[in-house]
């Protein structure tokens, strides 16, 4: 091969993981399935974290290992406020000191475990993390979503994922990835927009539901979606949806959220909550929601295959009708540097419309051509195939 | 410290690329804001803000900043405007060079 054909090649700049985990607020759970007295383990951060409520009702969140010997603390007790090590019964308070550590005269001074600061949003526990160890920033925690959480909404339905072998950064690259939609989730993006501002980045998308498709997350022929989809900070997004199923209009309130495991892993939440339609019982409301559960579920399922599968690319060849990745992920660095070492650009406001025309024009173009081949295949076929 | 480190130059000129070239200056007819602004398409616009044309910008002053509020993320309809006409007086170029 001469050397000027080997220069024209492209080349994947797969890049270096972080060795770091993202500065912010990050979501582990429902606040509800923490609140039995009983220690509970999530993984995050590159550890074990040990999650309890105490007898006041505050939820306190600290690293899973005991710092006597190594004990286990999710596997423990809660006595009183504390959570003690099933190892040798040493007891840690919310506020990460060792209180007790009952066969010893005193507690070591420098008894002193990594805790998190928590919040509780929307029912969900929410946790800071900060490799330079400063304050939690509570001004910008996720909004509180009004009605949710009362008899107008029904209750969230959340759900856990493991994904192992990729970056969370995967995850974040879906929102400025407009044809993704189309082949991935089988849908036709109409409308695309970014926006990010700060803490904050915005997609709002408008799509309609492949008819050659069976659908899945986002639907079929018959419905359209208005999608506006924000991350505060790096880990947890609000999706408001409006779904139009044959004039039928749904809210649906989709919460996308992860913690990172390890240097390629992370957990995977999303929660869903319906707003309850005028006129329909109960039951009819609870069924919605579990469709929309179920549907959005398929939707991140399918995104998970291509992720298990992809390299990590440093270096995405863009044409002109993506959307702003590059810039998405300058906006997305700014929770992996020192805050000293945040720039400008990865802050400053900047705003993307993707032109979907062109795209549109041959996706139902193909789309179409798939609807005739379909219709031949069955006309051909045997009667009682 | 950079996170997401690149193992070649070419990466850090792709990105230099996407994120900077082309960018035309549009003024706001209404305010002092300035933003830079691209148009690869006729439906397509990047527009690039500062701190300073954020802090220009009398729509976004009215509106406050509080995250909380979903209309917070919406684009200015007199900028936008402002680079409709600077798009029909030809001062902003329409169409891309090879993706960006």
């Amino acid at each position: 091969m001469s050397d000027t054909l080997a220069q024209n090649v492209r080349r994947v700049d797969q890049g270096t993981e972080p060795i770091r985990f993202a500065r912010g607020w990050h979501c582990l759970g429902l606040a509800s399935d923490f609140a039995d007295g009983k220690p509970h383990a999530v993984h995050g951060f590159g550890t074990k974290l040990v999650v309890w409520q105490d007898s006041k009702g505050k939820l306190n969140v600290l690293d899973g290992y005991c710092r006597h010997m190594g004990g286990d603390l999710t596997q423990g007790e809660v006595k009183g406020d504390n959570v003690a090590c099933p190892f040798h019964d040493w007891r840690w308070g919310g506020d990460g000191k060792c209180k007790e550590i009952p066969y010893a005269r005193r507690v070591p001074l420098r008894a002193r475990t990594q805790r998190y600061e928590t919040a509780v949003r929307n029912g969900q526990l929410l946790i800071w993390n900060d490799p330079e160890g400063s304050a939690a920033d509570h001004a910008i925690l996720p909004p509180e979503l009004p009605d949710v959480m009362t008899d107008k909404y029904t209750p969230w339905s959340w759900h856990t994922r493991e994904i192992n072998g990729s970056h969370c950064r995967e995850l974040i690259d879906n929102v400025a990835d407009m044809a993704h939609f189309y082949y991935v989730h089988f849908a036709f993006p109409t409308s695309f927009r970014n926006i990010f501002d700060g803490h904050t980045a915005t997609q709002f998308m408008e799509s309609k539901g492949r008819p050659d498709t069976m659908g899945g997350g986002y639907g079929d022929e018959n419905s359209t979606l208005k999608s506006e989809a924000t991350y505060y900070g790096p880990s947890y997004m609000i999706n408001w949806l409006e779904v139009d199923y044959k004039g039928f209009v749904t809210e649906v309130i989709l919460i996308n959220c992860h913690i990172p495991t390890g240097p390629d892993s992370f957990t995977l939440q999303y929660g869903i909550s319906v707003r309850k339609p005028e006129g329909l019982d109960e039951k009819t409301c609870a069924y919605i929601a579990e469709r929309y559960t179920e549907s959005f579920g398929d939707g991140f399922l399918q995104d998970v295959a291509i992720w298990e599968n992809k390299v990590a690319v440093q270096n995405p060849l863009l044409c002109e009708e993506d959307g702003p990745v590059y810039q998405l992920r300058r906006w997305y660095e700014q929770f992996y540097v020192d805050v000293a070492d945040i720039k400008p650009e990865m802050v400053d406001r900047f705003e993307f419309e993707v032109d979907t025309t062109k795209a549109n024009e041959y996706w139902h173009a193909e789309v179409a051509e798939n609807l005739a081949k379909r219709a031949a295949e069955e006309a051909s076929a045997p009667a009682d195939a | 410290m950079a996170s997401f480190v690149p193992t070649s130059e070419e990466t850090l000129a792709d990105f230099r690329h996407y994120t900077e070239e082309r960018l035309v200056e549009v003024a706001c007819l209404d305010c002092l804001a300035r933003v830079r602004v691209k148009k690869n398409s006729e439906h397509q616009t990047s527009v690039q803000w500062t701190g300073q044309s954020q802090a220009d910008c009398q729509e976004f002053q009215r509106r406050g900043d509080s995250p909380a509020r979903r209309d917070v993320h919406k684009p200015c309809p007199r900028l936008m405007a402002s680079i409709d006409d600077a798009v029909r007086a030809g001062d902003v170029p329409i169409g891309a060079y090879d993706g960006y």
